[in-house]
């Protein structure tokens, strides 16, 4: 398998090393809970002080509905393996601040004492109030660098859709990217035509922080993302039905061990 | 520091670039700015409200983003505004510290006491007349029920709603601490006029 050299691929300890370790990967090593002045704001999951990133990321479906009793995201959460961290990227665009706010709320109740990370889409405010890990910005956010005290409890993941974005987000400072869409997916024709493994590697090659392939990714060619140096994979679609959720996990947890 | 004396808010319009109006505004004697555009994109938002906030600045006036307290921050705005919709006031507060302004949207008595518990520094009450600005199913409340919202708190607070330089005194008439206004100044000829013709009747009518 192709690991760039340098990249957190190679270094990231074990995932059943995911508690508090004094040798952080690199990009976290400026992760602390507490705010520049000084407040306190509650770590999110106390036992991952400092942790190195789960190499699935899932992305929530944007069908919440508000304050509805029945949510594919938490049914999704509850159906996380105890032993696979997972990112879980709250985008949920439709729903007002309020009822964002209270989605967040139960996500992190639901995810306490386990290893899923919860990032939230665009807001790092609610994200921050809700003490979730951390906010994933696209490229027309908030530009991650201005977020000042108020990120710096959380961790920050943009996603990018070209070379010359990757490089100038990793000026800005983040501790991840997304990019993509690799391979064809509906979801994600909006923003162009798919982008291939070519151009993954490349970024993968030009970025020294972890990369995450989405678009169009299935246990078919996960390997082949991680092979052009991914340090993991997102997807949505994938995720959508809870009834496949439990054993796609099993298989991809299976092939990205390191 | 939000104004003691009856003040001209004026809230941004969202199918109009913001930051010309504001400034019209301003150069009008607006003391407070509302930036409110729900469809804009963070990036959007913060450059805007990075040259608002200087230019109110230089006016002496009150800078404030409506529902995103990330934006507020990052941009070093003067608080936020907060709809019954938006983040509660509370956990904003321990965002933004005690420094910064917070004001949230409040339709009855009850929910004026609420934020008043929560931490908000005004409230914005209305609709008090018609107005097209928003989709408003409800009817106008009407300037007296600002009385009612007076009574249940100590907190300023700001009419909204339909406001025009005719109808506007009996707002004030009913206690209210200010106005704030889309379209009088938006969608007016001169803006800048529109806004000046508003604080000068704020300031004698007082």
């Amino acid at each position: 398998m192709y690991v760039k050299s340098g990249c957190q691929a190679s270094e990231a300890p074990e995932r059943a090393a995911v508690r508090p370790v004094a040798a952080a990967s690199p990009s976290l090593k400026s992760m602390n809970m507490k705010n520049s002045s000084g407040q306190e704001r509650r770590a999110p999951s106390p036992e991952i002080t400092v942790a190195t990133l789960p190499r699935i990321c899932m992305v929530s479906s944007g069908s919440e509905q508000k304050d509805s009793a029945d949510s594919l995201l938490l049914r999704q959460i509850a159906l996380l393996p105890p032993a696979l961290p997972c990112m879980v990227q709250i985008r949920e665009k439709q729903l007002d601040a309020a009822a964002m706010f209270r989605l967040c709320l139960a996500a992190r109740q639901r995810t306490e004492g386990t290893r899923t990370l919860l990032f939230l889409n665009e807001r790092a405010d609610i994200a921050a109030a809700a003490g979730l890990d951390g906010v994933h910005l696209q490229e027309s956010s908030c530009p991650p660098e201005k977020l000042g005290s108020l990120a710096d409890g959380l961790l920050k993941g943009r996603s990018v859709h070209s070379l010359e974005s990757a490089r100038q987000t990793v000026q800005g400072g983040v501790d991840y990217l997304v990019f993509g869409p690799v391979f064809d997916t509906p979801s994600k024709r909006p923003y162009g035509a798919p982008q291939g493994l070519g151009q993954l590697r490349t970024v993968c090659r030009a970025v020294s922080i972890p990369v995450f392939a989405i678009g169009g990714i299935n246990p078919d060619n996960a390997a082949s993302c991680l092979e052009e140096g991914a340090y993991g994979i997102a997807t949505l679609s994938l995720f959508t039905d809870t009834r496949k959720l439990p054993e796609l996990l099993e298989t991809l947890g299976q092939m990205l061990r390191p | 520091m939000i104004p003691s004396k009856p003040f001209l808010c004026f809230i941004t319009d969202e199918s109009l670039p913001p930051v010309e109006l504001a400034r019209q505004a301003l150069e009008g004697g607006a003391l407070m700015i509302q930036l409110r555009h729900k469809c804009a994109t963070g990036a959007e938002l913060y450059r805007w409200s990075v040259e608002i906030q200087a230019l109110c600045r230089r006016h002496h006036a009150v800078f404030i983003v409506n529902d995103r307290v990330d934006i507020a921050i990052a941009a070093g705005a003067d608080g936020v505004h907060l709809g019954q919709q938006d983040l509660p006031a509370a956990a904003a507060r321990k965002l933004l510290g005690p420094d910064r302004i917070i004001g949230v949207s409040v339709s009855s008595p009850g929910e004026a006491s609420d934020a008043q518990k929560e931490g908000a520094d005004y409230l914005g009450f209305g609709h008090i007349f018609h107005t097209s600005s928003k989709e408003k199913p409800a009817a106008p409340v009407g300037p007296e029920a600002i009385l009612s919202i007076r009574a249940a708190t100590s907190l300023p607070v700001l009419a909204i709603g339909g406001i025009t330089l005719q109808n506007a005194p009996d707002t004030l008439r009913c206690k209210a601490s200010g106005i704030a206004v889309i379209r009088a100044i938006s969608r007016a000829a001169k803006p800048e006029e529109a806004a000046r013709d508003l604080v000068t009747l704020l300031q004698h009518d007082h």
